[in-house]
């Protein structure tokens, strides 16, 4: 036992005390937070985009305008409701009601910026609207020959350095009834313009043809305005679904995300930990005076008390921020805070992460200790990655539906148990479904913790190397006759 | 308690279709410096690494300190891997507080013990920098002291002056000379023949898997023929003048002026005899100087033999290795 705790000091001492360990402190939730934000972050860092339209019928032109600016009211109004997240529910859900009564976007704007400013003036002050996407300008020529140079950037809309090149050209077609628009663009992937154009045209065809039917045209104004309310309920309970209700599932993602990178990092660290005294014979000497189990429980128990380390930090620092915040305000903040504080979601995080964490950490440890440089490691390492990967394409998908059959079939693979499990934790997971693939991955993990401790053994001890593995593996026998 | 601090007998470690150690058998005396020759690919690592228990032999017993190996016994050792390296980031103290701690020293005396250790071998400026920052000398002295930190009654070193430069090498040589006189037994594998010859009371020799000669220094060196170098003057032929009194000379590169001979000698007082024997026959010589063997002649002599496929321990005149260096 002496011996594992001085293998797992210095293994602790040695990451704490190394540069990596505070940068990733840092960089970790730095990088949560720029994939968090990155979508965002990358569409109003892109400058807006110049587009024209070119239709017989000015009114065309126009249905195709009107196609943009719902999407940029749409924008703004995502914009408005992320900023929205700390003010209390109510204040939220009012702000919301004024900005959607607003016809256009600036004065959907102004109203909900009013509603907002009664219940969080502060919010209500500093709120930026995103800058718009598309920018309708006068078309530069009136055909496609002569649009091409603008759309190619070889000539600029505009002098100088504020000139741009032309992204997209709309070319309006009408016979009869019948509309075609010929779309001019240098970008070919991007589908996002020409669908709004479309849809913004075949509200105007829809709103002609209901009219050549019969209908007036104010009553079409009124038609159009006519849409349900929409409430959200939760079985067994009264009060309608707010934001603070949806905060625990966010958390609950936002925590197996969490877990994923740091059993991702720590496993890593595990692999190249025991690679390198493998490689400069270090393991040598330290298997004359300690027991290879007990230099892998050392190793697995430093490494983990580093993690908790982070936890702790993260969790202090991170709670800290968060408590304070959710202090005064409410809404998904709040709920978020009030997640934080509830048990079973930290005690499926603890056994989830420390299941997760034996049965990487183990797998990873035996396959150091096979390998004398990382890139011998890769032939095993790298399948092994991409099943850690794996679980990570479930994050939206359970999001959207934590009981979706794909997501509750994978929280029972015990390889992916402790991270989907976690995604789903705030679903109302009955006993069973919580304790059930635990327990196999728990029984799972005992196997694979000492089926490695032998691959460990006798990996460290130099009787097996990767050379001997590779004879095992498909193909090998007939290659080496070859 | 035995009088061997190791005793190795029948060791077999196979890989594969290869057998790296073929059985290996040889013992080491307490308080003896002792020296594992042999080129590289010998089985000489293969055999330390099977002493100290980290590669298991598929056949053969190892005795150390007069009980099994075991990680009790392996306390009372301390081992220098071959082609070593340290944690660069840790400082050559709290490496050897770690080492000394392992192997089962509190630590307070493990802390006052490897300053003493760095202060005592002009590193103590470099106890708390890191090993990073030490030259590649340092850093191997700083593995050899890793060895000794514990105090151990053996000492097992592979290779130690590998990678070393002269000045290094004598500091190590120095190092362990320092340990044979505390009275520790220290046994070090090499393929340089000059640190064994003037630092071991025994050696074994290896070559192909196995020991092909195993015994005291001069033992070995006794079995290279002696010989004698003359210098005649003019062209005066001492082979001639040599032969009817029964030597044998041979001619060797001339010099200038001189010529040169070497003689065999063979029996009791033979330098003394060849000396009468050149007087008599008017050899004017300028040049007498009997040879003295070397272990590079030895080894050469020795396992050249045994590298051949026959059985080496007919020709070498093998005897049990037991009692060696007691």
């Amino acid at each position: 036992m002496r011996s594992i705790f001085l293998i797992a000091r210095r293994e602790y001492l040695t990451y704490v005390g190394a540069w990596g360990f505070w940068i990733s402190l840092i960089t970790t939730p730095l990088i949560m937070v720029v994939f968090g934000a990155a979508p965002t972050l990358l569409r109003n860092a892109e400058p807006a985009r110049l587009v024209s339209v070119i239709a017989a019928d000015p009114l065309d032109a126009a249905a195709i305008k009107m196609g943009f600016a719902e999407e940029e009211k749409a924008r703004l109004r995502g914009a408005l409701r992320l900023a929205a997240q700390s003010a209390p529910d109510a204040g939220a859900k009012a702000a919301s009601e004024a900005f959607d009564a607003a016809s256009d976007s600036d004065s959907a704007l102004a109203a909900a910026l009013a509603v907002l400013a009664k219940t969080d003036p502060q919010l209500a002050k500093s709120f930026k609207a995103p800058p718009p996407a598309y920018v309708f300008v006068d078309p530069p020529a009136r055909d496609a020959a002569g649009l091409a140079p603008y759309l190619k950037g070889e000539r600029l809309i505009g002098e100088g350095k504020a000139g741009k090149p032309l992204f997209a050209a709309f070319l309006v077609e009408r016979t009869g009834t019948e509309a075609r628009i010929a779309y001019w663009s240098d970008n070919v992937t991007d589908t996002e313009a020409r669908g709004l154009a479309r849809d913004g045209l075949r509200e105007r065809m829809r709103a002609q043809a209901l009219i050549e039917r019969g209908l007036a045209p104010s009553s079409l104004a009124q038609i159009e305005q006519i849409k349900p309310k929409l409430v959200q309920f939760r079985p067994g309970e009264q009060a309608e679904i707010t934001n603070r209700d949806r905060a625990p599932f966010l958390v609950a993602i936002g925590l197996a995300f969490v877990l994923w990178m740091s059993i991702f990092s720590i496993s890593n660290m595990l692999l190249t930990g025991v690679i390198e005294e493998k490689s400069n014979k270090i393991l040598d000497t330290l298997l004359t005076s300690v027991a290879p189990t007990h230099i892998l429980a050392g190793k697995l128990l430093g490494v983990a008390a580093l993690s908790f380390t982070l936890f702790l930090i993260w969790g202090g620092v991170g709670g800290t921020f968060l408590f304070q915040a959710a202090a005064g305000s409410g809404g998904l903040l709040a709920g978020a805070a009030e997640a934080l504080r509830d048990p079973w979601l930290l005690v499926i995080f603890a056994i989830s992460f420390v299941l997760g964490y034996v049965m990487y950490g183990v797998i990873f440890l035996a396959i150091g200790s096979l390998c004398e440089s990382l890139q011998e490691s890769q032939a095993l390492v790298s399948p092994l990655f991409l099943m850690l990967v794996a679980p990570m394409l479930l994050l939206v998908p359970a999001l959207q539906n934590p009981d979706a059959p794909l997501v509750v079939g994978a929280s029972w693979v015990p390889l992916f148990t402790p991270f989907v499990l976690m995604m789903r934790a705030a679903s109302g997971l009955s006993l069973w479904e919580a304790a059930g693939p635990l327990a196999l991955t728990a029984l799972t993990a005992l196997g694979v913790l000492l089926a490695a401790g032998k691959v460990f053994r006798a990996g460290a001890t130099s009787q097996l190397s990767i050379a001997d593995l590779r004879r095992f593996m498909p193909g090998a026998k007939k290659a080496a006759k070859a | 308690m035995s009088d061997h601090a190791l005793q190795v007998s029948g060791l077999v470690k196979t890989y594969g279709s290869h057998r790296a150690v073929d059985g290996v058998s040889f013992s080491v005396a307490r308080g003896s410096v002792f020296g594992v020759l042999g080129p590289n690919g010998a089985g000489k690592s293969t055999t330390l690494r099977m002493v100290v228990g980290i590669l298991a032999p598929d056949k053969g017993e190892v005795s150390i300190l007069g009980g099994a190996v075991s990680r009790q016994s392996l306390r009372r050792v301390g081992y220098l891997p071959e082609e070593r390296g340290l944690y660069r980031s840790m400082t050559p103290s709290g490496i050897l507080v770690y080492w000394a701690r392992l192997k089962g020293v509190a630590a307070p005396l493990a802390r006052k013990r490897a300053i003493a250790l760095l202060e005592e071998h002009g590193l103590g400026g470099y106890a708390h920098k890191r090993i990073k920052a030490l030259s590649k000398g340092m850093a191997q002295k700083v593995q050899i002291l890793g060895a000794m930190i514990h105090e151990p009654e053996l000492i097992i070193l592979d290779e130690p002056f590998s990678g070393l430069d002269p000045v290094n090498q004598q500091t190590v040589e120095a190092l362990i000379r320092a340990q044979g006189r505390a009275g520790r037994t220290v046994l070090f594998s090499t393929h340089v023949m000059e640190h064994a010859e003037r630092m071991c009371d025994h050696i074994v020799l290896f070559a192909r898997g196995q020991a092909a000669f195993c015994g005291a220094m001069g033992e070995a060196l006794a079995s290279v023929p002696r010989a004698a170098l003359l210098e005649t003057e003019g062209g005066f032929d001492l082979a001639a003048a040599l032969q009817p009194q029964g030597f044998a000379a041979v001619e060797e590169a001339p010099g200038d002026g001189v010529r040169r001979w070497r003689a065999g000698l063979d029996g009791k007082d033979a330098s003394r005899r060849l000396l009468a024997a050149c007087v008599s026959a008017g050899a004017p010589l300028t040049l007498f100087e009997p040879t003295k063997a070397t272990l590079h002649e030895a080894f050469v002599r020795l396992v050249g033999d045994a590298a051949s496929p026959a059985d080496p321990r007919k020709s070498l005149g093998w005897r049990t290795p037991v009692d060696v260096g007691a």
